[in-house]
């Protein structure tokens, strides 16, 4: 009896393969198509990115929000703010290369696994590694300039300094000095003079980064991923570089400030409380000179 | 009111053209002439700079944004002119070009110079301005400079009128118009520009404003005569 | 007492009422199917005070046969599944982002589900939406399908109720309805997710097939959530996602199936009332859940739940380079079920259930996908407890020889996907009793083969709503008691469903 049952199973499994095989065929025809030449090599440890393989998996996961093409208008785009990134013009927020110049494959990845925080773009880290580095070397073929120019060099980011007052202190006196509040705001909160006005490189408006309520950064979470979010500026957004005057360890009094304004405890925000609760009257308050006018 | 700052203007256009180099252009013929506009301009804003008093204490007189210069007689300044094609390729001056920062202010408002000619921005003023060109042909890059930074020293290596802003300001805008040719200029506040040193040939010379387009013209220069071209763009109120 | 004389003394069941309950008439059937349908009639399979026969065990197997909750029934009116459009309209992601083929969940879609619908980039709180924002979906699917079951006792004469009973192959086909889907899920907060799933039969009534709150990432950590409601069990092969449709291919025949004359109503497939416990890492490809459950399956406002019962579920995934992800898992269920009531009248009052009796499902599943091909394994080990398996009250000697009856079932489901629009599907599954009840009884009494093949085509893929094309075949084989005296003491019947549907989803 059961034998019975077991070979209509067969029969239909073998035409089933059959279809499948025929299908198989089809299916590469349309998609094998490789855009030829462009994008250059990417390579992410040890996997090699294949871009004819991206493209369908950018079809699947990326295109709704980046496009078809790649130039960031999908048939969402118009719903999300920010905006979904324009690979055509291969500028990035998250690198750890100066600005306008190209990221590492590396970084790109690290985008695609870490998101965006307060974006639409999730956390891809489900995807399996072969995949990431795929979609990597598919979203690398919709600019030119990959296949002419290469990644810039990563910044270097020195050992981190002791947390210490005096660094908190001089982290302070440079988000004064930088100006950084014009637009993150005196306390941190992304309410500065300047953020009602900031729009981003096509001209859609953006907030800068509030640090009293996330924890996460929009290119990472550790004081580095800091540090090197200020050294390369997010580019395609106002945040600029400081790469040219900020230096060496000066970054780390930056990176210890920035984090006594999260609302985690930090060791750095545990320390600096303990010292404003007996010095908080000898600081000047952060903000426009007096006088004004 | 509006005079003096059409003279302010004037001035940093003359500055401008002091800065393009010209001089290794020593023989050669001239194009010169007057651009204008046909129809209505757009009214000019008042900036507020009520933001930055650093800033706003150096301007006495009120601060106009300084999209469309237009003058008495539809004269048009700030007009990048040209050649965009004929005659040799010109050598890149070896001489930079200088893209200036003061009271929160771009001088010039438009800075052309030729791919790959070196370009050095300047901060004057005692706050921090970010220099963001948003280029889209060449890499767009984002730097701070604080007050008594170092000048930014930097190229383009490809054509491209590339819309600069500081986001910081956002009244500050220019243009640098990364040109092929080392032959341009931008127009004075009363519309007239002169572009000297031209060897004998025929040429294609354009006119660029960053509201009302371009306009291009031939003219064929036999010596060291000056031919007379006048550009007649159309304005469009956005 | 011999079989042969019980199973003649089956021949006075009516005649069509196995073509009419099991699968013939799908409408009628899947209202009598649903979940509470079925629960309604546990009250009658379970066991009465006193002892029974084994006479009375198969009658009552038959039954369940004839009412559809034996295991030979097959609706996907309680099947429904889960594929939420709302969420992509609310994260702007197409349905193959969080679908393999919906819907069937991907890496990524089984990640936002453990994160409680959350992508975490700290916009997912409904504050954070635009405030016409709603997230609800609607499915339906109207269908035309054909229905054929072999061996159905039919009159010889047809109107002539005395001209002698017949076997005769039935079918019938026609165009219908499925119930409907009316979902609403989301965050309530950031890290407090909710479900509300009500699931009509194609009648429009409804029922709470799925409700729940859930705590999400508690203390910031992913290995810690909290969900308490109804829920379906965190099986790692979803049936309520998978991509069968039709009547006798809708449901694994393994999820709900019975020991023949069991009085145990529980089937893994079905949504369970009770707390979960579950945690993951960040990509979950290391995923838990421990969950402690009403004794009732599934069944709100049953006073059924005098018990706990509880389910674990244990899964690892491997990234398998240019392969893609592997995953296995082990899971286990083990619950009680009261044997005997306190009774008024004679009759058991529910809720008053002793002398529990155990039971217990337990086995391996497996997800793993060749490039474009998913293969999902997946294996059961069932066992009921005899006095569970025989139908007798704890407090009353067993019948002689009666014992555990166990069984091992299993089946292998392969899908190819051509691209994220189209996708080729087939399963095979087998059900083998390893032990029954009695000693005397039929050795393959109540053996399932089965097998499905279909296709969805996704004609449109974005993230606002969603179609598929649906065709499926599916045939079950089942050993039924004979009916006839010319048959021995089991037949094989053969059901058969042909699905042409339209799947839409908004």
């Amino acid at each position: 009896m059961s034998r019975v049952a077991y070979r209509i199973p067969s029969i239909t499994a073998s035409i089933s393969f059959l279809l499948i095989a025929a299908s198989a065929g089809v299916a590469q025809t349309i998609h094998g198509l490789p855009r030829e030449g462009r994008g250059g090599d990417t390579k992410v440890n040890t996997r090699v990115g294949r871009p004819a393989a991206g493209k369908q998996e950018y079809t699947r996961y990326c295109a709704g929000c980046h496009g078809d093409h790649g130039d960031g208008v999908g048939e969402n785009a118009q719903w999300i703010e920010p905006r979904p990134r324009d690979f055509t013009q291969a500028v990035f927020k998250c690198r750890s290369t100066l600005s306008g110049s190209l990221p590492t494959d590396q970084d790109l990845i690290n985008t695609v696994r870490r998101g965006i925080v307060n974006s639409n773009m999730p956390q891809w880290r489900p995807l399996p590694d072969q995949m990431q580095a795929d979609l990597v070397a598919y979203i690398k073929t919709f600019s030119p300039r990959w296949a002419t120019e290469k990644a810039g060099t990563p910044v270097e980011i020195p050992p981190e300094t002791p947390v210490t007052t005096e660094s908190i202190l001089a982290g302070r006196a440079m988000f004064q000095k930088f100006e950084c509040w014009k637009c993150h705001g005196t306390a941190g909160r992304g309410d500065g003079p300047s953020a009602s006005s900031l729009t981003d490189s096509k001209d859609q408006p953006i907030h800068p980064y509030d640090f009293t309520t996330g924890t996460r950064f929009k290119c990472g979470t550790t004081n580095a991923d800091l540090y090197r979010i200020f050294m390369t500026g997010l580019d395609g957004t106002p945040m600029a570089s400081f790469a040219d005057n900020i230096k060496g360890d000066q970054g780390w009094d930056l990176v210890h400030y920035l984090r006594t304004l999260q609302p985690i405890r930090t060791p750095e925000s545990i320390l600096w409380k303990s010292w404003l609760a007996t010095h908080a009257s000898e600081l000047k308050p952060i903000g426009p000179e007096s006088g004004g006018r | 009111m509006h005079m003096k700052i059409a003279a302010s203007v004037a001035m940093c256009a003359l500055a401008t053209m002091a800065l393009v180099p010209s001089t290794h252009h020593s023989a050669g013929g001239t194009v010169a002439g007057k651009v204008t506009y046909t129809g209505t301009a757009p009214k000019m804003k008042q900036i507020d700079m009520a933001k930055e008093p650093s800033c706003a204490k150096q301007h006495a007189t009120p601060v106009m944004n300084e999209s469309v210069v237009a003058g008495e007689g539809n004269t048009l300044g700030d007009v990048v002119v040209y050649i965009s094609a004929g005659g040799a390729p010109s050598a890149v001056p070896s001489t930079p070009v200088t893209f200036e920062q003061k009271g929160c202010q771009y001088l010039p408002h438009v800075l052309p110079m030729q791919a790959g000619q070196q370009l050095e921005i300047k901060n004057d003023d005692q706050t921090s301005h970010n220099i963001h060109p948003m280029s889209q042909v060449n890499p767009e890059w984002n730097k701070s400079q604080p007050p008594g930074a170092p000048p930014i020293q930097t190229t383009y290596a490809k054509p491209e009128f590339i819309p600069v802003k500081c986001n910081v300001h956002p009244w500050m805008h220019g243009y640098f118009a990364v040109l092929n040719t080392s032959h341009s200029t931008v127009s004075g506040s009363n519309g007239t520009y002169s572009l000297s040193g031209l060897p004998p040939g025929k040429y294609t010379v354009t006119a660029w404003q960053e509201r009302f387009g371009t306009q291009s013209q031939e003219v064929t220069i036999a010596g060291s005569e000056t031919a007379k071209l006048d550009f007649s763009l159309k304005a469009t109120e956005y | 007492m011999s079989l042969t004389k019980f199973v003649h003394g089956m021949k006075w069941l009516p005649a069509f009422a196995l073509a009419a309950g099991a699968s013939l008439t799908a409408a009628s059937s899947a209202a009598a199917t649903d979940t509470r349908a079925a629960d309604s009639t546990t009250a009658t399979r379970a066991p009465a005070a006193g002892s029974q026969s084994v006479e009375d065990i198969y009658r009552a197997y038959r039954a369940s046969i004839e009412d559809g909750t034996g295991a030979a029934s097959a609706s996907y009116a309680t099947k429904r599944v889960k594929m939420i459009p709302a969420f992509a309209r609310k994260y702007g992601l197409r349905c193959s982002a969080c679908h393999t083929a919906w819907p069937e969940l991907n890496s990524f879609g089984q990640q936002f589900r453990d994160n409680g619908y959350q992508i975490r980039n700290e916009k997912d709180s409904p504050i954070a939406q635009n405030n016409a924002y709603i997230p609800i979906t609607v499915r339906v699917t109207p269908q035309f399908h054909v229905e054929r079951a072999t061996r159905q006792l039919v009159d010889a004469t047809p109107g002539d109720a005395k001209s002698g009973q017949v076997e005769r192959t039935l079918t019938s086909h026609g165009f219908d309805l499925s119930g409907m889907d009316l979902w609403t899920a989301g965050t309530l907060w950031k890290n407090v997710s909710f479900v509300a799933l009500l699931s009509s039969d194609n009648f429009a009534s409804f029922h709470f097939e799925a409700v729940s709150l859930r705590f999400d990432n508690m203390g910031d950590n992913p290995w810690l959530n909290l969900k308490v409601g109804k829920f379906e069990l965190d099986n790692m092969i979803s049936e309520k996602r998978f991509l069968f449709l039709s009547a006798n291919g809708g449901s694994y025949q393994s999820y709900h199936f019975s020991a023949p004359g069991s009085s145990v109503d529980f089937g893994i497939g079905d949504n369970q009332l009770g707390a979960e416990l579950s945690g993951h890492s960040l990509n979950s490809f290391t995923r838990y859940s421990a969950a402690i459950l009403s004794s009732n399956d599934g069944d709100p406002g049953s006073n059924n739940f005098s018990s706990y019962d509880a389910n674990v579920n244990f899964s690892q995934a491997f990234d398998a380079g240019k392969m893609g992800i592997e995953r296995i898992g082990v899971y286990a269920y083990v619950g009680q079920r009261p044997t005997a009531f306190q009774t008024s009248d004679g009759q058991d009052i529910p809720g008053t259930g002793t002398t529990r009796k155990a039971f217990y499902r337990a086995g391996v599943a497996g997800d793993f996908f060749l490039h474009k091909l998913e293969f999902l394994p997946y294996y059961l080990h069932g066992n009921d407890n005899a006095y569970l398996a025989s139908s007798t009250p704890s407090n009353s000697p067993l019948l002689d020889g009666a014992r555990d009856a166990s069984w091992n079932s299993g089946f292998l489901e392969t899908h190819y996907y051509i691209n994220q629009q189209l996708v080729l599907t087939q399963r095979v599954e087998a059900i083998r009793m390893s032990q029954q009840a009695f000693p005397d009884m039929p050795s393959t009494l109540g053996n399932v083969d089965a097998y499905s093949f279909g296709t969805r085509w996704y004609p449109f893929m974005f993230s606002r709503a969603g179609l598929a094309v649906h065709g499926e075949y599916a045939l079950v084989k089942t050993v039924s008691p004979g009916q006839l005296p010319s048959e021995g003491a089991t037949a094989n019947i053969w059901t058969s469903s042909l699905l042409f549907a339209l799947d839409f989803d908004f």
